[in-house]
C-alpha cells in the first residue's frame, strides 16, 4: 500500500515536470496520474495534515479567501498546503497535496487549505475530513456545465452532512449559505456585513433565492447589500438572517482600500484591507473568523489581512504612464455588477475594454451577459469615452452594450486582443478599467505586465 | 402603443431571460413606437386579452408547479387573446408550460395548460450547446442562433415546429426539430436570448403585435449590423455562411 502510495507520487511528480517542460501550466494532469496509479493517493496524504483541513466553497470569493486564510495561518508561524487557482476540482486538490509530499509518501504540514469547486464538494468531502469548511456565497454562475443552483446547494448540504466532526464558517447575509446551519445541524458560526450607508430596500439586481430555503414562503427583506445577501427574514417559518459572531459595524472608502470597524462578541477591531470593494470585505470577515476559530491572535491576523495583496484581476491595479488601469475577472451577474459599482464610483473618465470567451471554463453559455447591469452606465455615459470589446463573444458584448443604451459610436468589437488593450490604455480618459472572463485573465494579464508598470500610479 | 407583459419575471428568470425583453422593447422605442411593459406574477390582476405581447421565460420544476396552478386560473382569458392574435413568445420552462404536461425524472406529472398539442419528458442526457435553426419568416427561409440547456424532451403532436434543426438538439435531439408555433404563439428551447441577435425574428413578432394593438403601418426598418454579427459568430462556429439564402 505504501509502496503504492510513493509510485503515485513519483508518478504524479514526473507528470508535473514534464507537462511544465512542455510548457503546460499542468495544474491538474499530477492529480490524474498519480489517481489513476493509486485511487487512495489524497486520502492517505491527507490524513498526514497535523492540525487540520480548511475546505472554503462557494461562488464567488473562494480563490481570495483562501488566500486570505493561508496568509493567515503562515503569518501565525504554520506550515502550509494550499492548492493553487484553477486547481480546485478533485485532480487539482490531489495535485497539491502530492507535489509537496516527499517520494516515501509522507508529508509535513500543519493545515491544508483547499479551495473547493462546488460541483468537486462531494468527490473531495468523500477523501478528506475538514475542521473547518467555508461557505462563501451562492451564485448563479456557469450553470451549463453544472446544474440548476438549488440542485447544487442539495449535493454540497448532503457532502457536509456526514462530516460531523466539522464547523461550518458561513455568510450570514445570504440565506443560501445560511441555512446550512439548519440543513446539516453541524455546529456553525457566522459572519456578515450591518447596515450601511450603501445598503438599498430594494434589490435592482439578479435575485437568486427569493424564497425561504426551509419552508418556500417569499422572504422579506429589510435591506440589501447585493444580490439576495441582505437582512432577510421569513414570515412562514422561523428562518432569518442568523446574528453574526463576526461583524462589520462600519466600512469607510479610502483611496486603494477599505477601513472597517468589526465586532466580536465584547471585542472590537480596526480593520484595513488594501482592496476595494464589499466583497472583498466579505472575503476578509470569512478569513478573520476562520482565523479566530483556530485560536490565531487577532492582532497578528489583521496585520496578516492588512498586507493582503489581490489575486491576479480582482481589480488588481496597474501604472500606465502614471494613468491607473484596473483589471478585473467576470464570471458571473453579481461579480460584474460589482465590478461596474467600483468603475462608476471612480473619478472622472474612464475607457472600459471587455473581453468575453465562451470556452468550458468561462461557461460555454454567456446569456449571463443580459443579466448584468450595464443600463447602469448609460444613465449617463459622459465619464465613458469608449468601450471596446474582444474576445471570442466581443460581437455579443458590444450588442449587449448597444441594447443597455449606450451610444453605438462609443462601441468597437476589435478581435486582436493585443490591439484592444492598446487602444484602452493609450485612450485620452483619466483612467482605464479592462474586464475579462477567465480563459482571456492570463493572456490579458500577461499583455498588460508587459505594456504598464505594477503598483501605485502618479 | 404596443402593451407588454413580462409574465412571472421573479419566477421564471433563468439564463439571460429579461434580454428578449430589452431587444422587443429597443426596436420598439427605436422606431418611435410606444410600448409599455407590466411584469405580472402569482395572483396579480392583469386583463391578458389587452395584452398585445406577452413573454414567459425559463425556470426550475419549484417554479413552474406554482406557475402552472395560477396560469391554470386565467386559461379561459389566454384563449381568446391568443384567437384575437395577442403575441406570445414563450422559452424553456414557459414553452413547456402551454403544452399537455411536463413528467419529470421522477415520474411527477406537472400539467401545463394543454394550449398547444405537445408534451414533454424528462430526458437522460442534458441537451446543452449552440444552436442554428432555420425558420421560415413571410415567407423567407431565415437562420437562427440561439444556445440550449434543457433535459426535457418535447415532442410535437399536431402543432408546427417553430424550424427545423440546422445544428443543435431542438426539441429532443432526435426529430430534427426545434419549438412550437401556433397562430401568433412562438416557443423556442432557445435562449442566448434568443431576440437581441435575431432581429428579423424580433421585427417579426413586433409587426404581428402592432396589428394587434391596431396600427396596421408599416414597420421601418432598422440598422442590424451588430445583430447580425452577433448571430454570425455562432453561425461562423457551426459552418453556416449566411443568415437569409
Ligand atoms: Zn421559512
Amino acid at each position: 500500500m505504501k509502496l503504492r502510495l510513493s509510485t503515485a507520487i513519483a508518478a504524479g511528480k514526473a507528470a508535473y515536470w514534464l507537462s511544465r517542460f512542455r510548457g503546460y501550466q499542468g495544474s491538474s494532469l499530477p492529480g490524474k496520474v498519480a489517481r489513476r496509479l493509486y485511487s487512495g493517493t489524497l486520502r492517505d496524504l491527507a490524513k498526514q495534515v497535523r492540525k487540520g483541513i480548511i475546505v472554503i466553497s462557494g461562488t464567488n470569493g473562494k480563490t481570495t479567501t483562501s488566500n486570505m486564510v493561508t496568509e493567515v495561518l503562515m503569518d501565525a508561524g504554520y506550515r502550509v498546503i494550499a492548492n493553487r487557482e484553477g486547481a480546485n476540482m478533485i485532480a487539482g486538490v490531489t495535485a497539491s497535496f502530492l507535489l509537496n509530499a516527499a517520494l516515501r509518501g509522507s508529508i509535513n504540514c500543519d493545515y491544508a487549505i483547499l479551495e473547493v469547486d462546488e460541483a468537486s464538494m462531494p468527490l473531495v468531502m468523500a477523501e478528506v475530513t475538514p475542521v473547518v469548511i467555508v461557505l462563501t456565497n451562492f451564485f448563479r454562475d456557469q450553470l451549463d456545465r453544472y446544474w440548476e443552483l438549488d440542485k447544487i446547494i442539495a449535493v454540497i448540504r448532503d457532502a457536509i452532512k456526514k462530516s460531523k466532526e466539522s464547523s461550518l464558517i458561513l455568510n450570514a447575509d445570504d440565506p443560501l449559505v445560511a441555512q446550512f446551519r439548519i440543513s446539516t445541524g453541524l455546529r456553525s458560526l457566522f459572519f456578515g456585513l450591518s447596515r450601511q450607508e450603501l445598503s438599498t430596500s430594494a434589490s435592482s439586481q439578479t435575485r437568486e433565492s427569493k424564497f425561504c430555503p426551509v419552508c418556500g414562503t417569499l422572504l422579506t427583506y429589510d435591506y440589501f447589500h447585493y444580490g439576495q445577501l441582505g437582512n432577510y427574514r421569513c414570515p412562514g417559518c422561523s428562518f432569518k438572517r442568523p446574528r453574526p459572531q463576526l461583524e462589520s459595524v462600519e466600512l469607510t472608502y479610502v483611496p486603494g482600500g477599505t477601513n472597517c470597524r468589526i465586532t466580536y462578541g465584547q471585542q472590537a477591531f480596526d480593520l484595513a484591507i488594501p482592496t476595494q470593494g464589499v466583497y472583498n470585505v466579505y472575503n476578509a470577515l470569512a478569513a478573520f473568523l476562520t482565523g479566530l476559530h483556530l485560536g490565531i491572535n487577532p492582532q497578528s491576523i489583521l496585520s496578516s489581512l492588512g498586507r493582503h495583496q489581490s489575486v491576479a484581476g480582482r481589480m488588481e491595479l496597474f501604472n500606465y504612464q502614471g494613468k491607473p488601469v484596473y483589471l478585473c475577472l467576470v464570471k458571473n451577474p453579481t461579480g460584474f455588477n460589482q465590478g461596474i459599482t467600483t468603475l462608476c464610483a471612480a473619478a472622472k473618465t474612464k475607457d472600459v475594454l471587455i473581453v468575453i470567451n465562451d470556452n468550458e471554463a468561462d461557461g460555454r453559455d454567456i446569456s449571463w451577459l443580459w443579466d448584468v447591469d450595464f443600463e447602469t452606465l448609460s444613465a449617463d455615459h459622459r465619464p465613458y469615452p469608449c468601450f471596446i470589446c474582444s474576445g471570442q463573444r466581443g460581437e455579443e458584448m458590444a450588442l449587449r452594450l448597444k441594447y443597455a443604451g449606450i451610444p453605438i459610436d462609443k462601441i468597437s468589437v476589435n478581435q486582436d486582443i493585443k490591439a484592444a488593450i492598446n487602444t484602452a490604455l493609450a485612450g485620452h480618459a483619466d483612467s482605464a478599467f479592462l474586464f475579462s472572463s477567465y480563459t482571456a485573465l492570463w493572456q490579458v494579464h500577461k499583455l498588460l505586465k508587459q505594456l504598464t508598470a505594477k503598483g501605485d500610479p502618479r | 402603443m404596443i402593451r407588454i407583459c413580462h409574465m412571472y419575471p421573479d419566477l421564471l428568470n433563468l439564463y439571460g431571460d429579461c434580454g428578449n425583453i430589452t431587444a422587443f422593447v429597443k426596436r420598439c422605442q427605436w422606431r418611435s413606437i410606444s410600448v409599455s411593459v407590466q411584469e405580472v406574477s402569482l395572483n396579480d390582476r392583469v386583463n391578458l386579452r389587452e395584452q398585445d405581447f406577452i413573454f414567459f421565460g425559463g425556470g426550475s420544476d419549484r417554479e413552474l408547479k406554482l406557475i402552472a396552478a395560477d396560469l391554470t386560473k386565467r386559461k379561459e382569458e389566454l384563449i381568446e387573446a391568443i384567437n384575437d392574435g395577442l403575441v406570445i413568445l414563450a422559452i424553456c420552462g414557459g414553452y413547456q408550460l402551454l403544452g399537455h404536461y411536463y413528467l419529470a425524472r421522477d415520474g411527477e406529472k406537472i400539467y401545463g395548460l394543454g394550449l398547444m398539442d405537445f408534451y414533454t419528458q424528462a430526458g437522460s442526457r442534458r441537451l446543452v450547446g449552440d444552436v442554428v435553426i432555420e425558420m421560415s419568416i413571410d415567407g423567407l427561409p431565415v437562420k437562427v442562433a440561439g444556445f440550449e440547456n434543457h433535459s426535457g424532451y418535447t415532442y410535437l403532436g399536431s402543432c408546427q415546429p417553430l424550424g427545423q434543426v440546422l445544428s443543435g438538439n431542438g426539441n429532443n435531439g432526435k426529430d430534427g426539430l426545434e419549438g412550437a408555433c401556433y397562430r401568433n404563439v412562438f416557443c423556442s428551447y432557445l435562449h442566448g436570448p434568443l431576440l437581441p441577435k435575431n432581429a428579423r425574428l424580433t421585427d417579426h413578432l413586433i409587426k404581428l403585435a402592432m396589428k394587434k394593438s391596431g396600427d396596421n403601418s408599416q414597420l421601418r426598418p432598422l440598422e442590424t449590423e451588430l445583430e447580425d454579427q452577433a448571430c454570425q459568430v455562432v453561425l461562423d462556429r457551426l459552418g453556416f455562411k449566411k443568415i437569409t439564402r
